[in-house]
C-alpha cells in the first residue's frame, strides 16, 4: 500500500502541470474503480445471544471506512458457502467481487465466543487466508476488528488500524467536559477524566500507555500526563501563564510543549518526568502546535511570523528554520505520517476550513475535505485514515474519518454528543 | 492517468495476493479496556482572601473599573488594543499602582474559527497586549498574570448570528474583588 500511495502522489506530480489541480486529482482518484471490491457474507451463528454485534457487519464497516475497499451488497445472494469448495465463483465474478469473506461464530460456555473466518480470492478460486479467534463475548467487536486487520494487511501490504484506540473530548454546553477513550470507530467509550473546565489537545504516548492533555481546571491551561490502565496522573507543566500543546518525542522520553509565562506562546522541550525545561525557538511571533518528525530530528510548528499562521520546521541538529506551507494564507495544526512523508494540517481555502495533506517530497497539496468548518485532523498510525472534526448543521461539532485517498468520509456513530479534539492511538502488538 | 492508477491498484493486489493459504492459530486479543473510575479534575482551585490593603471600595465604586467595562475587544486575527479602551486601561493601571497588594488576571479569548491551540496563542497575544498597555502606565508585571481561554467559550454560531466580535476579547479579572 505504501507503494500505491507513492504511485498516487507520483502520478499527481507528473501528470498535473499546475499545482492548483487538487480538485481534478480528487476526481481522478474518485470512483469505485480504484477500490477493491469485496463481499463480506453474513457469518453463520450458533447459540448467539440477542442484541450482540454481528462480526461480519463490523468487518464490512471497517473495510469500507478505509476507503480502499468497496463492500458489495450481499443481500439477495442466496448461497452461503462454508468453504472455497462451495463458492459459486462465476456468480461472484458477475457481481464483480474480487474477494469474499466467509465465517462462522460459535458462542461457547463461560461467555466465550469463537470466530472462524476465511478470505477467498475469486479469481484464483481459492482461500488465501483464514483464521480463528477465541475471546470473551464482550470482545466480539474487537474480534471483528482483528479479522479486518488481517484482511487489510493481506490485501494492501500495510498494517490495519481497526484494533486501535482513539481519544477525544466530549463537551456538554460550556459546563462539563470528559476526556474519553474509545475503539477507533467510536464504540466502547470509557472516560479518563471529568471536569467542569475545558480539556484540549490529548496526545497518546508512543507506547499507547499514557495520554498527555491540557486541562483548564486550574483556571488556566496546564498539562497533565495520565496513565490509561490505572487512571493515575501527574502534573507535567504548571508554569506562570499558559501551558499547552503537548507533543511526545518519538522515543517517548521528552515532550515539546508551549509555555507563555507573561508573553506570547513559545515552544519548549521538557522531559516526560517534568525535569529540564529548555526553550526551542525565541520569537516575537506566536509559535505553537509542535509536532515531531518520526525520526525525532525535526519539529514542525505553527507560527504567524509572516502575518497569518503558516507551518514551519525546526531542525534540532542545525537549529535551522524553514517554512513548509506556501499555498493559501492560513495553514496550521501540523502533524506527520508515521513514515514522515506526508504532512497533515488545517487550511483555509476560499473562506472554508479544510483538512489538507501535503507530500513533503513534491509539496503537492491535496484537500481531503470540503469544510466549511473542519478542524483537528489526526493521522491513523498507518497513515491511511484521518480523524477530523466537522461542524454539524446544529450547534455541535462531530468527529468523522476521511480516507487518505479522499474517497470515503464517514462519521463516528457518537449520537448527539458534542465531540472535539480527536487523537489516534498507536498500533499495539 | 486513470488507467495507470487502476493498474497500480491492480498490481498491488496481485502482488499481495499470490502466496498460498496461510492458516492461523488462535491469537490473543488486546485485553478489554479496564473498568475505570474516571478521575475527577481539581476544578476551581485557588485561594482567595480579602484584606483592607486591597482598597476594594475603590475597585467596586469607580465606574471606570466597573465589570461591564472590563472587556477589551479586538479585530479578526488581530491583537492591537484600540485607542477607545485606553481610558479604562489607564484607570486599572492607577488602581494597581496605588494598590500593590492587588493582583490581576487578564484572560484572552477568540472566536471559534481555527484550531484550539492556535486560538489559545492568539488569545494570549490579546492578553499580553492589554498587559503591555498597563505596563506603559507603569504597572509592574508581578501584579499581572496573562492567561488565555482561546476559543473554549466561543459561540459556535457567531458567523450566523453576526456576533464573532463579542468573542474576540480580553477580560480583566481581579484575584480578589
Amino acid at each position: 500500500m505504501t507503494k500505491l500511495l507513492y504511485i498516487i502522489f507520483a502520478g499527481i506530480f507528473f501528470f498535473s502541470s499546475s499545482i492548483s489541480h487538487a480538485l481534478e486529482v480528487i476526481e481522478i482518484l474518485g470512483g469505485k474503480a480504484n477500490q477493491i471490491p469485496i463481499a463480506v457474507m453474513p457469518f453463520k451463528s450458533f447459540g448467539a445471544p440477542k442484541n450482540i454485534a454481528k462480526v461480519n457487519t463490523v468487518i464490512k464497516s471497517d473495510l469500507s471506512r478505509s476507503g480502499l475497499f468497496y463492500a458489495l451488497d450481499t443481500r439477495g445472494v442466496s448461497a452461503s458457502p462454508n468453504s472455497d469448495k462451495e463458492v459459486n465463483f462465476s456468480q461472484w465474478k458477475s457481481l464483480e467481487a474480487q474477494f469474499l469473506i466467509i465465517g462462522r461464530v460459535d458462542f461457547l460456555k463461560k461467555e466465550k465466543v469463537k470466530v472462524s473466518w476465511s478470505l477467498i480470492d475469486i479469481y484464483k478460486q481459492q482461500t488465501i487466508l483464514s483464521g480463528e479467534y477465541v475471546g470473551k463475548k464482550t470482545q466480539i467487536r474487537a474480534i471483528g476488528h482483528k479479522v479486518s486487520d488481517k484482511v487489510y494487511e493481506r490485501l494492501t501490504g500495510s498494517k490495519g488500524v481497526f484494533h486501535t484506540k482513539i481519544a477525544f473530548v466530549e463537551k456538554y454546553n460550556n459546563e462539563k467536559y470528559k476526556l474519553n477513550i474509545a475503539d477507533y470507530d467510536g464504540y466502547n467509550i470509557t472516560s479518563l477524566l471529568d471536569s467542569k473546565m475545558p480539556i484540549i489537545s490529548p496526545r497518546w504516548s508512543p507506547d499507547g500507555e499514557k495520554i498527555a492533555y491540557v486541562s483548564f481546571e486550574k483556571e488556566k491551561p496546564v498539562i497533565y500526563i495520565q496513565e490509561i490502565a490505572t487512571g493515575k496522573r501527574k502534573l507535567l507543566a504548571n508554569f506562570k501563564g499558559n501551558n499547552s500543546a503537548p507533543a511526545w518525542s518519538p522515543d517517548g522520553k521528552k515532550l515539546a510543549i508551549v509555555l507563555t509565562y507573561n508573553a506570547n506562546s513559545q515552544i519548549y522541550l521538557i522531559n516526560a518526568d517534568g525535569s529540564d525545561v529548555t526553550r526551542l525557538v525565541r520569537s516575537r511571533s506566536i509559535t505553537t502546535e509542535p509536532a515531531w518528525s518520526p525520526d525525532g530530528k525535526e519539529i514542525y510548528y505553527t507560527s504567524n511570523q509572516g502575518g497569518g499562521p503558516q507551518i514551519y520546521k525546526y531542525n534540532l541538529d542545525s537549529s535551522e528554520i524553514s517554512r513548509v506551507t506556501f499555498e493559501g494564507k492560513y495553514n496550521l495544526y501540523p502533524s506527520l505520517s508515521y513514515d514522515g512523508k506526508l504532512l497533515l494540517y488545517l487550511t483555509q481555502d476560499q473562506g472554508k476550513f479544510k483538512v489538507a495533506v501535503q507530500n513533503l517530497l513534491s509539496n503537492q497539496v491535496l484537500k481531503l475535505t470540503k469544510g466549511p468548518l473542519d478542524e483537528a485532523p489526526a493521522f491513523a498510525p498507518n497513515g491511511h485514515m484521518i480523524l477530523f472534526v466537522y461542524k454539524d448543521y446544529g450547534k455541535t461539532t462531530k468527529i468523522g474519518t476521511v480516507s487518505i485517498n479522499g474517497l470515503k468520509i464517514d462519521p463516528l456513530p457518537l449520537g448527539n454528543k458534542q465531540v472535539q479534539e480527536p487523537a489516534w492511538g498507536p498500533i499495539k502488538n | 492517468m486513470k488507467k495507470s492508477i487502476l493498474l497500480a491498484t491492480f498490481l498491488g493486489v496481485l502482488v499481495a495476493g499470490c502466496s498460498s493459504t496461510e492458516l492461523q492459530e488462535s491469537q490473543p486479543l488486546n485485553p478489554p479496556q479496564p473498568e475505570l473510575q474516571s478521575m475527577q479534575a481539581d476544578d476551581n482551585q485557588g485561594t482567595a482572601y480579602t484584606s483592607p490593603d486591597l482598597n476594594l471600595l475603590e475597585l467596586r465604586g469607580n465606574p471606570l473599573l466597573a465589570k461591564d467595562k472590563r472587556g477589551i475587544y479586538f479585530d479578526f486575527n488581530k491583537y492591537v488594543v484600540k485607542p477607545e479602551y485606553m481610558e479604562v486601561i489607564q484607570a486599572h493601571a492607577k488602581y494597581l499602582n496605588e494598590t500593590p497588594a492587588a493582583n490581576m488576571k487578564i484572560q484572552g479569548n477568540t472566536d471559534y474559527r481555527g484550531s484550539h491551540e492556535y486560538n489559545l496563542s492568539l488569545g494570549q497575544k490579546r492578553a499580553v497586549a492589554v498587559k503591555e498597555a498597563l505596563n506603559s502606565f507603569g504597572v509592574d508585571d508581578s501584579q499581572i498574570e496573562t492567561v488565555s481561554y482561546g476559543k473554549e467559550y466561543a459561540n459556535l454560531d457567531c458567523v450566523e448570528q453576526n456576533s464573532c466580535g463579542e468573542d474576540r476579547r480580553a477580560d480583566i479579572v481581579y484575584t480578589v474583588e
